[in-house]
């Protein structure tokens, strides 16, 4: 049985019209992007808080640095690698060196522009962000969740990238679910393995970890919504108590969560790992469920792959 | 209209004789530098600072403050020089040049010394982030400027232009923007490494109304830079007719000096050029 289906832009969209009430320094920038990235309702809401700038990402994020020193909060939202990889520099220099208290959101990230091919997805966007000093990485893995984190990243102050995807998510989480940035969320317990997921497929991960305890397997389930800073200290547990970590992402293999986890374990806990993801290739084309499923992402998959991993 | 009274001129330049100085001070300590634009661009940061902005250098960060990015940020000496001269540190920090952890890198960092608007050095980030910067204090309505120094080099890079249309387009008239026109990049003339001429008729194509004048008279910098904008609704750019090294005999418009390391008799010579400086102007530096 399937739950609440929503659609991420049009949550987020929502979410920002309730910051944009809140907060009033809360400004959006759009690269001829708005309406695909759910922000037509603050625009028509607060049409002198949103500037229009024509598709230049390498420019938005400086103007959006500028803007932020004169204490505007600005929010600027368009496809994930035309937010991340094209303006890197920009994002690196001008959000993370400058500390300016800037929301950089990726929408349509990962594999959800599974048919218009490589370019427009976004498979390195955790890998090359979160090596950005201060920059906080959000991953929200349900509506709900959406929702959390958009008040949250407008509240923090500092630089922030946080990505959503496109296709309509699963609600996970009640409304009362108390999120906090920075936190990794307990979702199922066990003490056979520990599967961690992140964004998008988180959803993926739930349904696996559904179907490996109606077989019996004891499964512990992390949500890891926020990326960097990670939540160590509910990691390392969960390496200490069920000895084995898989990890799920809609993402390559490289510097991605898996990545992130990795990189903690080895130096704290070195615990048998596996990663699901994408590795090192430019993903195909294709309808999206499809394309999931050639990267092993689909609830069986990740299932059989847990099955196999655990001892 | 505003016009710089005479005797006003005569004491910015000798502002910017004893910015130089500050900025041999830097090169004494850290023994190398890029003195070529610094020097090039420095009668525009003192006129600045001591004439056409409104600021307070006790409180660096007072919210009525006009803004100045220098975007071109290897030209940092330039803007320290300034910033020590005009109060915001004490000079004993321009000893610090060079040394582990000093405030005063060899790119500037906003977060390490107050005064600095933006980290630049990274080319092509200073005037998104200076149209940014308009954009915020435009729409509250504070009537405060921002200036923004560009290298001519730098216009080579793409993003200079995406900004540079975002701000005509956003009829941001509170934005000035200097293009400091040494002629000279590291690889030789710009017009040969990669021309961006005429610039004039580029940057009004882009929607701002240009000027070009002698970016080493006070007189011609104070005027354009208080009078603007000329053309309400539109940015303005003023384009600097300038000479890179200015005021070192050995160096002035020779390539070899963007980055110069500083041997002893050259920095004997470059004390002597500033002191024949001093004489002709009649004030006393220290």
């Amino acid at each position: 049985m399937q739950s609440e289906l929503r659609d991420p832009r049009k949550t987020f969209g929502e979410a920002l019209v309730a910051v944009g009430e809140k907060l009033p320094n809360v400004v959006a920038l759009s690269a001829d992007s708005s309406s695909g990235s759910g922000m037509s309702p603050f625009q028509k809401k607060f049409p002198e808080r949103h500037f229009e700038f024509g598709i230049m990402e390498q420019g938005i994020v400086g103007i959006s640095a500028g803007l932020a020193t004169t204490g505007k909060i600005p929010f600027f939202v368009a496809i994930a690698p035309f937010v991340t990889s094209r303006p890197f520099e920009m994002f690196r220099n001008d959000l993370g060196y400058m500390r300016q208290n800037v929301k950089v959101v990726g929408r349509c990230a990962g594999m959800t522009y599974s048919d218009l091919g490589a370019t427009h997805q976004s498979l390195e966007d955790v890998a090359i962000i979160r090596t950005i000093p201060g920059v906080t990485v959000v991953n929200p893995g349900c509506p709900i969740e959406i929702i959390k984190a958009t008040h949250a990243i407008a509240e923090h102050v500092g630089p922030v990238y946080m990505k959503l995807g496109g296709p309509k998510m699963e609600v996970l989480f009640q409304e009362d679910y108390d999120f906090q940035l920075g936190k990794g969320v307990t979702m199922m317990d066990g003490s056979d393995v520990t599967i961690i997921g992140t964004g998008t497929v988180l959803q993926k991960a739930h349904s696996a970890a559904q179907l490996l305890t109606k077989k019996g397997v004891s499964v512990r389930l992390i949500n890891i919504h926020t990326i960097k800073p990670l939540d160590e200290e509910l990691i390392l547990k969960a390496a200490r108590e069920t000895k084995q970590i898989v990890t799920v992402e809609e993402h390559y293999l490289a510097g991605g969560l898996g990545s992130a986890i990795a990189e903690l374990l080895a130096l704290n806990c070195p615990t048998r790992m596996r990663m699901i993801g994408v590795d090192d290739q430019f993903a195909s084309n294709g309808p999206y469920e499809e394309l999931l499923g050639l990267y092993g992402l689909q609830p069986e998959q990740i299932a059989e792959t847990v099955t196999t991993f655990i001892q | 209209m505003y016009i710089l009274p005479q005797e006003e001129r005569l004491e910015l330049e000798c502002k910017a004789l004893a910015a130089r100085k500050n900025v041999l001070r830097m090169i004494k300590a850290g023994t190398s530098g890029h003195v070529g634009g610094a020097l090039s661009i420095i009668d525009t940061i003192t006129a600045l600072y001591f004439k056409v902005m409104k600021i307070d250098p006790a409180n660096p960060q007072w919210g009525g403050r006009d803004r100045f990015v220098l975007s071109a940020g290897h030209k940092c000496l330039a803007a320290y020089a300034v910033l020590a001269e005009r109060g915001f540190f004490e000079k004993e920090v321009l000893d610090s040049y060079g040394s582990l952890n000093s405030k005063i890198p060899g790119h500037p960092d906003m977060n390490k010394l107050p005064g600095v608007e933006s980290n630049t050095g990274a080319l092509g980030h200073g005037l998104s982030i200076g149209v940014g910067m308009a954009l915020g204090l435009k729409v509250d309505g504070g009537g405060q400027k921002v200036f923004v120094a560009m290298g001519d080099g730098e216009l080579a890079e793409g993003s200079n232009w995406e900004a540079a249309a975002a701000a005509s387009h956003h009829k941001l008239d509170n934005l000035l923007v200097f293009v400091d026109r040494n002629r000279l990049q590291i690889g030789g003339l710009t017009v040969d490494v990669m021309s961006y001429e005429p610039l004039y008729e580029r940057w009004k194509a882009f929607g701002w109304k240009v000027q070009t004048i002698n970016g080493h008279d006070m007189k011609a910098i104070v005027e354009s830079a208080t009078n603007a904008p000329a053309a309400p609704g539109k940015p303005t750019c003023i384009i600097l007719d300038t000479v890179k090294s200015k005021g070192l005999s050995f160096a002035e418009n020779q390539v070899d000096y963007h980055y110069w390391k500083a041997n002893q008799d050259q920095m004997a010579q470059a004390d002597k050029d500033l002191a024949e400086i001093e004489a002709r102007l009649t004030c006393k530096v220290n």
